[in-house]
């Protein structure tokens, strides 16, 4: 049985979920992920984690994802719950609920950003300022901030993962601008950063619904935006590497000085 | 105890974001363009060594990321450059009108012990894009700044093509000699990061 099973997987074209460019194959590394029979989280496995009001046993679905991944046939759907979008505990009928509040919520803050800059969700987006930073017709400080930063992501959304073929419609790329125009709206303390593009783009491969993409997202970004905050005159990941330091000072003071007097290390003392 | 002696000329690119920065570095140390880069983050850096009149340097190349809210990790990254690189897309002006912001950003956080006289360099990337034909800073506007700067000097390129990067980087190599103090850096040999107290002898046993 299982011999059949695997050789079922093991015949199936994983690549074909997310298809390379012909003319970029020699530049990407290989896929080494393979979906093996009896450890790699299935559909059909997924499907039977859930009790028959919809509470997950993420426990069972977490021990198989680590010794066999998952198939991608599910992972916009598995990632909604690592990413801690929906809580396992809850039933199929809250999860749908908080589905549609998300999705209206969505809606509205684009329509926001739509009523200033048009081209929001128009499937087209920009590479070049709209704005400069001395501009006098916008008194909004919010709005000139948000406005000054959606070239960047532009010029950024056009370099992200350009060897998938997904990449290659323009409709893609403005769904991955618009989801990262919108978030630095909503959250204008930290606003866009280089980066935020990289972290985004499986989001949008993974869902379909450009809503959902977006919750993802902002889920991830919850616990990762201190990385990206740079008003304080320091960016986020120089903290961590301060902890780092402190961390190797600890447990190996001998490396640490020796890091410190090639000044390689982060000053530890912000003093 | 065997060690090595070299002397590191440290270089800095700046510029806005998608002028074409890493691939300019990429075409000059690997001899190679690829389209793929993505967005730097934070700085990147690679070496390449360089032989100037019988001696070998190694050019330490910094590459920085372009969005503006990164700058507040200049000091860092400017620190004990030798040579600073200000480059600019021909077909964007925002992008050459920066230079001067970036230049004085630059003076400002690597605060060099003679800043009139700090080496930079300037250049014009993208040449080949449409055939010129969406051009918007000319060749003489460029140079009119330059010249403004204290005889910035000026290249041309187009990372895509290979096109003047290996001209622009001996003359950046060159004048980061220049600058430079010529600062020797001792590598030592590794140290031993394991529990071991046992000193390994050097060389090979087997």
């Amino acid at each position: 049985m299982s011999g059949i099973l695997f050789h079922k997987y093991g015949g199936e074209d994983l690549d074909s979920y997310y298809p390379i460019r012909p003319e970029c194959q020699a530049d990407v590394p290989k896929v080494r992920f393979k979906a093996r029979a009896g450890k790699t989280l299935s559909a059909r496995r997924w499907h039977a984690a859930f009790s028959e009001d919809g509470h997950l046993d993420i426990a069972k679905v977490l021990r198989r994802i680590q010794r066999g991944g998952i198939h991608p046939s599910i992972k916009g759907l598995v990632w909604e719950f690592l990413l801690g979008c929906y809580d396992p505990n809850s039933t199929f009928e809250e999860r749908n609920q908080i589905r549609q509040q998300r999705r209206q919520q969505y809606a509205a803050w684009k329509t926001e950003c739509q009523n200033i800059v048009p081209i929001i969700g128009s499937g087209k987006f920009i590479t070049a300022a709209i704005v400069t930073d001395d501009d006098g017709t916008i008194s909004d400080k919010k709005v000139l901030q948000w406005m000054l930063g959606l070239h960047q992501i532009g010029l950024d959304v056009v370099r992200t993962d350009r060897s998938l073929v997904f990449y290659e419609s323009e409709t893609n790329q403005a769904k991955l601008w618009d989801v990262l125009a919108i978030y630095s709206w909503v959250d204008n303390d930290i606003g866009y950063v280089q980066g935020m593009n990289d972290i985004c783009s499986p989001m949008i491969v993974l869902l379909e619904n450009e809503a959902d993409a977006f919750w993802c997202f902002e889920h991830t970004m919850r616990r990762l935006r201190e990385n990206f905050r740079t008003n304080t005159g320091m960016i986020g990941v120089q903290s961590q590497l301060s902890t780092l330091s402190q961390i190797i000072r600890t447990i190996d003071p001998k490396l640490h000085q020796h890091l410190a007097t090639k000044k390689m290390i982060a000053k530890i003392r912000r003093d | 105890m065997p060690s090595r002696r070299r002397t590191l000329l440290k270089v800095i690119i700046l510029g806005d974001s998608g002028v074409g920065k890493t691939s300019l570095m990429n075409q000059y140390v690997n001899k190679k363009f690829s389209n793929q880069y993505k967005a730097t983050i934070g700085a990147d850096f690679l070496t390449k060594e360089v032989q100037f009149e019988d001696r070998l340097f190694t050019l330490q190349i910094w590459d920085t990321a372009g969005q503006e809210r990164f700058q507040s990790l200049g000091v860092a990254f400017y620190r004990g450059a030798d040579c600073c690189v200000l480059v600019y897309d021909v077909n964007s002006m925002k992008s050459f009108d920066n230079l001067n912001n970036w230049r004085e950003e630059f003076l400002i956080q690597a605060s060099p012990s003679d800043p009139d006289n700090f080496p930079f360099v300037v250049l014009g990337n993208k040449i080949d894009v449409d055939g010129g034909n969406s051009r918007v800073v000319s060749e003489k506007k460029a140079r009119a700044w330059c010249a403004s700067k204290g005889n910035i000097p000026y290249f041309e390129t187009s990372a895509k093509e290979g096109i003047n990067v290996e001209e622009a980087f001996q003359c950046i190599a060159k004048n980061a000699l220049k600058s430079g103090e010529e600062e020797e850096i001792y590598l030592p040999d590794t140290i031993d990061v394991g529990n071991s107290s046992q000193p390994r002898s050097s060389g090979c046993e087997c």
